[in-house]
């Protein structure tokens, strides 16, 4: 009997010592995988390379803000109600007044995309069975992303190169380049210099075209090939007023396949196609991407149905086309470049009134996002178009003093755009000092209109910003130009300094 | 043993076999008494016999020699003695009840008798709970008992309830407590998808014999690192010895809406509307306003003013709340016998809302088996299984909340009529009707279609054996398991849908839940005045969640509701997660000469949760009480009949916190681009992520005065939540947002006082009997991290002040001259246009600080009448509804007569309620229903119970072969008493589109053979 105790106790004991280990308690996750494992091998860092590509689609990003709020920001636009200074849906009013605080929302979601750039950096080395052409492509892909989320942040949170307004200069934006996984790895990095950030985006974009010598053919424009590495290169180089460099990668750009300007009797179907045949880099949408009819740039910029007469509503169009205050994008889509007349610019073809029922029939809507992937409010984004890239050749041959070079780059974008009598045209002229300069950004603005660089590019040329609904205009000066950092950054981060005025 | 015994019984075969007429039988069992222990000494013998007859042995064993058709009296000091046929047994073993009635506790593992109790342990019989109309325990428990704060999140039947045993302690991590029913420790996640669905609504709380609450650390502490916020332990009613007994229960009755707020008519929001454009126009100083023309556009009305005061009005309410049914049938079979006892039940019980499409199904079926195999073996089994079906109103879940009657029917403007002459739904799509809010809410209820089903399996089985005398190992394997599939359909002719042509979401889930424990029990006396007690054991439990979800819209006609015909699929999904805990335990308890008793409890815990570097915790509580009126000053004491003092310390943990969140991870969910998955980090690894620490000290004091007539207990607690898990703000930069940190300090302080009182108890059979509890409760929060005083992004959370502390600017009434909402400023002045950043302050509290109930019953000869008030004080709330009924025509819907007649109208008016005004924004000022204007004390007193019954008689039911019947009527809800001036003060959250409490009337039988 004691026997029988004694032996039932020494199994109970062990039993229960048997749960005292923490293998006991593992739990693995089946919809998430381990962080320390996830990265180790070829598909592992292709899903995370495309995770990346993913966050571009935050309605923070490109999904919606990083155009519309641009937009809203510039003088493209316009709401509806209170003289242009409100709008439909009550989204996008306070940009449009330049109310204090009411900018860009980029921040965070650049941050979380930087993140996970420099995770998939550090990984890819320590893979060891990668071919050097799989391996080079995600680097590449990863070192372009990070480039263009560092210059996103640049040029929304502090000044652009060569226009610094130095009584609120706080420097540029913080520099991280390692990995977080673990609460260890967490720093509280300062604003690194502005030059300092655009010498990391150099590196970045250097590295990258030399890893793309030797990799597998990218398939563009959903991701980034060597035509997209050397379009933003070229875009970055202008804004830093690196005309040398701007020149050099819009040339290399256009060799390295990026696909022709499309001519202007093709114009209008351009913006009707699910894929825009002149993107270097585009996000594409698929159905479950739909971003819905609050904040999807169909619903911000139109009121209509594709398709539909407009007593049929769709979105909200909140902000539609400036034809109201200060320097009018309408008039500019109907002004002929000098020393012309009768010339229809094929952009104004997507020009349609807006819907009835949104008080918007008697406005000017811009149809380039129009539920072309087949569904209303779905459109694949594009980031980079070949005009573009031949417009910043443009601008940088007028800064080198090669004029004739940039008239020739002019007249592909003009050639391409107006028509006469229905006809594609071949336009001679030849423009100098500032009216070949004001004619390469006036043809910038109306080339890239609504697709969220009017802002950016009144900024990095200091320029003042005319405001809707008799506000005042928006000195280059002011504080305003730049956007705040959120808060909670700053609280978490004592070593973060707010942009003057915040 | 075993030997001796079958050739006993061959040998009895042969007698009776072969010697009819000789009818001696030899009897052996053993007598136990409740807990199991033996009896030595006790008496066997036969009836009208006592020379036939025999002490039972140190084992409390006996074998006797008795005639045929023999009854056994089984008879020992301080029990019951008992009667038993023998039949045609030999072997009859039986348990004695204690004849001093102790009142048996269920505590962690195992029960204990109520004098022995150390801890805070609370009690309540499931007879008290017996009948009600509700659809779970937890709301049945409401009031009941000091402590305990109960509150239904709605009026749904079968809706979720919040239950806080002392205080809420914890932000960021649950505050629920534990529930275990019959040992298995349940999940009350509540999975509803279109509705609230209490998964504790699976036990039907007629099965529940009785519900104790481990309020303090000492009682709780024997399940660690789970049991910070209280425990609370069901047992359900099992077999007794003793012939079959036969119950069946019956009742019906019906569901009323408790009130329908006063609103305006048609001509009285023409007034106030009218009012508001002309002020707003006034002010805004332009050009003269035609504020008839205006008003008459605004509603659509091309007629004269003669024919507006004709407009009819239409009470959207009436047809919004409704009159619902309740039935419920249940019928149990119980007993035992030999070796074996059972209680076999199954019911029945359906219950409507009070508004539309709202109801509650349930079906149940219970078996609890027990069966001796040997005289040392007990083998039980408990199975429950339920199902239950809830229509849901439609916008509880998602939806467009102003598209749902029970937020819009009060605010519709009421010129819109509900039908057209023809019967049809005004206003429904591509037409809609007049004003903001502008869905026929009614047409909503008639088209939509939501509903959740919810199955379910709680089981257990387990097996005792007393290795030796005071010794006995016991193991226990249970389960919960459960389904939950939830669908929502939004018709193609509402609005929500009709662009779509119709939306449905469906989720299917599971969760299964296990656990074993494995324990070993010591008891032993020696030399008479020292007992010890010894439990050991060790536990484990895992829980697997997991589901599937899909969305399809444009369905070719409101015919088709199921995912296949929907043209359009858009999304479909699925989930897996699980975790796992592991423990061992000890509690001594030594118990001296039954005066004092000294408890200390151990577990060493670990949970899957937590960060590698801290899954594994300890535990540990003392507890001590001193029985003074065991002593000899006290001994015999008719006046001072019972006097304990209970004192006690000790920790308990809470790891209600996400499955995975202390573990880097690389997650997929929505991460898709270019038509292909894509992962990326989810989480941070954060290995030193732990649970929260809950320490309580308890002193308590039980009392008994004049011979037991009055009795009580006060308890006196002070509850540190240490360790405190916060989300710590992390720079984006780092990829991160934020990490859970175990930072901070919340304390709840109170006293909680239970009192039971004999009234009257006359000669001639009358009784009047009051009980009443009370609990005073004060939440501090008195550590945040970084020396920080207010908590960054939740402006509520500050130290020095409770949790949940209402922080907004303060509203302080109407300039009398101009009719305009006045605030107050940071330093106290009167202003129009305060600014949150600047001026916001603590206007209130959203806790009760003092909640209880009270009971009072009189009985007199088989008639009983009681009534249970339950009150909650203390406690403020938005009124969100009250937002938009304060409003008073500033913008399109109607408003609130109350509010209505008090506006400000006049120069020179003293009134609360600002001029009417279009937009509520004033020039320079701010929005006239902002600040705290709409907050209201949420306090109420309500007769929730009463009850009239009648038992008859005994006596006059032989004659009908009738062991008992029971007739009774009740009311549910009866009368409240509130301040609130929304529909009803008791809901959680904001009071939008809550479907409020409702009314009940009830009449039932219940008999028994």
């Amino acid at each position: 009997m004691k026997k029988r105790v004694l032996n039932i106790l020494l199994a109970f004991f062990a039993i229960s010592s048997f749960y005292s280990c923490n293998n006991l308690l593992d739990v693995k996750p089946r919809t998430a995988v381990d962080a320390a494992t996830a990265l180790t091998n070829e598909v592992g860092l292709r899903a995370a390379l495309r995770g990346a590509y993913d966050r571009l689609q935050s309605t923070d990003l490109y999904g919606s803000s990083q155009i519309a709020f641009a937009e809203a920001l510039s003088d493209n636009g316009r709401g509806r109600l209170a003289n242009g200074a409100s709008t439909n849906s009550g989204r996008l009013s306070a940009q449009l007044q330049s109310i204090i605080g009411a900018h860009m929302v980029g921040w965070s979601q650049y941050y979380l995309l930087i993140n996970q750039l420099n995770l998939i950096l550090e990984a890819t080395p320590k893979v060891t069975d990668l071919s050097p052409a799989v391996r080079n492509s995600i680097e590449a892909q990863a070192l372009f992303l990070r480039a263009l989320a560092y210059h996103d942040l640049v040029k929304t949170y502090a000044y652009d190169p060569g226009v610094e307004v130095a009584a609120n200069d706080r420097g540029g934006v913080p520099l991280v380049l390692t990995g977080v996984l673990d609460a260890a790895q967490v720093t509280f990095p300062a604003r690194a210099p502005v030059q300092e950030v655009y010498d990391q985006i150099y590196k970045d974009l250097d590295e990258a075209t030399a890893k793309l010598a030797n990799a597998e053919t990218i398939p563009a424009p959903a991701f980034a090939n060597a035509a997209a590495v050397n379009a933003l290169y070229s875009r970055v180089a202008l804004y830093r007023r690196d005309y040398t460099t701007a020149l050099a990668k819009g040339n290399a750009a256009l060799l390295a396949g990026a696909p022709p300007i499309v001519a202007s009797t093709s114009y209008t179907a351009s913006w009707r196609q699910q894929v825009h045949p002149e993107s270097i880099f585009e996000l594409p949408f698929t159905t479950p991407e739909n971003i819905g009819v609050n904040v999807s740039l169909q619903s911000y910029f139109t009121s209509t149905v594709a398709g539909q007469p407009n007593t049929v509503t769709g979105g909200f169009g909140d902000l539609v086309i400036n034809d109201i205050y200060g320097n009018q994008l309408f008039t500019a889509f109907n002004t002929n470049p000098p020393g012309f007349s009768g010339l229809v610019d094929q952009r104004s073809t997507l020009i349609a009134p807006g819907a009835v029922f949104r008080g918007n029939s008697v406005l000017r809507e811009l149809t380039k996002f129009y539920g072309k992937n087949g569904q209303i409010n779905l459109d694949n984004i594009p980031l980079i178009r070949t005009p573009e890239v031949i417009l910043n050749i443009a601008e940088a041959q007028y800064y080198l003093g090669d004029e004739a070079g940039a008239n020739t780059n002019l007249k592909r974008i003009l050639d391409a755009r107006y028509t006469l009598g229905g006809s594609a045209v071949s336009l001679t002229f030849n423009y100098t000092g500032l009216a070949l300069l004001n004619e390469i950004l006036r043809q910038r603005r109306l080339e890239l209109a609504f697709e969220g660089h009017r802002f950016y590019d009144l900024k990095r040329n200091g320029e003042n910003i005319p405001r809707p609904g008799g506000l005042p205009v928006l000195q280059y000066t002011d504080i305003r130009i730049l956007a705040p950092i959120p808060q909670g950054d700053l609280d978490a981060n004592p070593n973060l300094v707010q942009n003057a005025g915040y | 043993m075993r030997k001796t015994l079958l050739l006993g019984f061959t040998l009895l075969l042969l007698i009776t076999s072969q010697v009819f007429a000789q009818t001696e039988v030899t009897i052996s069992g053993k007598v136990s008494d409740r807990k199991g222990n033996p009896i030595p000494g006790a008496s066997v013998y036969v009836k009208g016999n006592t020379s036939i007859g025999i002490a039972t042995d140190a084992d409390g064993n006996y074998s006797l020699k008795v005639p045929a058709g023999s009854t056994l009296v089984v008879t020992a000091l301080d029990y019951i003695t008992q009667e038993i046929v023998v039949g045609n047994r030999t072997f009859i073993s039986t348990t004695l009840e204690d004849d001093k009635i102790e009142d048996i506790i269920v505590t962690g593992y195992r029960t204990e008798t109520k004098r022995e109790i150390t801890g805070a342990i609370t009690q309540i019989k499931g007879d008290v709970i017996q009948n009600l109309p509700m659809q779970s325990f937890d709301r049945a428990i409401q009031g009941r008992m000091a402590g305990v704060l109960v509150q239904g999140n709605s009026g749904i039947p079968g809706a979720p309830i919040t239950v806080r045993i002392r205080g809420t302690g914890s932000l960021l991590a649950g505050n629920d407590p534990l529930f275990i029913v019959d040992g298995v420790q349940l999940n009350n996640r509540n999975d509803g998808f279109s509705t609230g669905a209490n998964p504790l609504a699976f036990l039907n709380p007629n099965d529940i014999e009785s519900i104790e609450v481990l309020q303090d650390a000492a009682a709780a502490s024997i399940y660690g690192s789970q049991a910070a916020n209280g425990v609370i332990l069901i047992t359900t009613k099992r077999g007794k010895a003793g012939k079959a007994k036969i119950n069946f229960n019956y009742y019906r009755g019906f569901v009323e809406p408790i009130a329908q707020l006063p609103i305006l008519s048609s001509q009285q929001y023409r007034v106030v509307r009218m009012e508001a454009l002309a002020n707003q126009a006034a002010a805004s100083g332009g050009a003269p306003l035609n504020v008839l023309g205006t008003y008459m556009s605004e509603i659509r009305f091309n007629g004269t003013i003669d024919q507006l005061d004709l407009q009819p009005s239409f009470n959207w309410q009436n047809e919004n709340f409704q009159y619902g049914n309740i039935d419920n049938y249940e019928a149990s079979v119980s007993g035992g016998a030999d070796r074996l006892d059972y209680y076999v039940s199954g019911s029945f019980n359906r219950q409507d809302g009070n508004t539309r499409n709202v109801d509650f199904q349930r079906g149940t079926f219970k078996a609890n088996i027990g069966y001796q195999a040997t005289n040392r073996f007990r083998l039980e089994t408990n199975l429950n299984l339920s199902t239950f079906v809830q229509n849901a109103p439609f916008t509880q879940a998602v939806g467009n909340f102003l598209g749902d009657g029970n937020f819009s029917s009060p605010l519709i403007l009421p010129m819109n009529p509900i039908y057209l002459s023809d019967g049809s739904f005004n206003g429904v799509p591509p037409n809609n009707i007049i004003g903001l809010l502008n869905q026929n809410v009614i047409a909503n209820y008639a088209f939509n279609k939501a509903n959740d089903v919810t199955s379910q399996a709680v089981a257990n089985i387990t097996g005792s054996y007393e290795i030796a005398k005071g010794l006995t190992f016991r193991s226990f394997f249970g389960i919960d398991f459960r389904t939950n599939n939830g669908r929502q359909y939004r018709d193609p002719r509402t609005q929500d849908a009709f662009n779509r042509q119709g939306l449905l979401q469906e989720t299917s889930e599971r969760n299964v839940n296990w656990l074993t424990t494995q324990t070993l029990n010591y008891t032993k006396t020696f030399s008479q005045k020292h007992t010890i007690n010894a439990l050991f054991g060790a536990e484990f439990r895992q829980e697997v969640y997991q589901g599937i979800n899909l969305g399809v819209d444009f369905f070719p006609t409101p015919d088709f509701t199921y995912a296949d015909a929907g043209a359009n699929p858009l999304f479909t999904g699925g989930f897996w997660t699980s975790f796992k805990r592991a423990g061992t335990f000890a509690n001594v308890k030594y118990d001296f000469d039954r005066k004092y008793i000294l408890s200390a409890t151990m577990r060493y815990d670990g949970s899957s949760r937590f960060g590698v570097n801290n899954r594994w915790g300890v535990f540990p509580s003392i507890s001590g009480a001193w029985l003074i009126s065991e002593e000899n000053f006290l001994k015999g004491n008719n006046l001072l009949s019972e006097l304990k003092l209970r004192a006690s310390w000790g920790q308990t943990g809470n790891d209600q916190i996400g499955n995975f969140v202390a573990r880097g991870l690389f997650g997929a969910g929505g991460i898709a681009y270019a038509g292909q998955g894509g992962i990326r980090p989810t989480v941070l690894n954060n290995p030193d992520l732990s649970w929260e620490i809950n320490e309580t000290s308890n002193l308590a004091l039980d009392f008994g005065l004049f011979k037991n007539r009055i009795q009580g207990s006060v308890d006196a607690f002070i509850r540190t939540t240490k360790d405190l898990l916060l989300n710590r703000p992390l720079p984006i930069t780092s990829g991160f947002g934020a990490i859970t940190q175990n930072v901070g300090e919340v304390q709840n302080r109170g006293i909680g006082f239970n009192l039971r009182t004999i009234n009257v108890d006359s000669k001639d059979g009358f009784r009047w009997t009051t009980d009443f509890n009370i609990t005073f409760i004060r939440n501090e929060v008195t550590r945040l991290f970084d020396d920080l005083k207010v908590l960054p992004g939740n402006t509520g959370v500050r130290v020095g002040h409770p949790i949940g502390t209402i922080f907004t600017t303060e509203y302080i009434g109407v300039n009398p001259a101009s009719g305009r909402p006045m605030f107050r400023d940071r330093n106290g002045n009167i202003i129009y246009a305060p600014i949150f950043a600047n001026d916001a302050r603590v206007v209130g509290d959203g806790f009760a600080e003092w909640y209880g109930g009270f009971t009072n019953t009189f009985s007199y000869k088989g008639f009983e009448l009681a009534g249970f008030f339950q009150y909650e004080f203390g406690r403020d709330a938005f009124n969100s509804l009250g937002s938009f009924m304060f409003e008073n025509g500033g913008r399109p819907f109607n408003s609130d007569l109350r509010i209505f007649e008090d506006r400000w109208q006049v120069p020179g008016q003293m009134t609360y309620v600002p001029r009417p005004f279009n937009g509520n924004t004033e020039p320079g000022g701010a929005a006239n229903v902002g600040g705290s204007r709409t907050l209201g004390d949420a306090s109420y007193i309500r007769l929730k119970q009463l009850t009239l019954a009648y038992t008859f008689q005994p006596n006059a039911l032989e004659r009908i072969k009738m062991t008992n019947v029971r007739v009774y009527v009740q009311a549910i809800n009866l009368l409240t008493f509130t301040k609130w001036q929304g529909f009803d003060p008791e809901f959680v959250g904001g009071n939008n589109n809550v479907v409020p409490q409702s009314r009940q009337y009830t009449v039932g039988i219940q008999f028994g053979f």
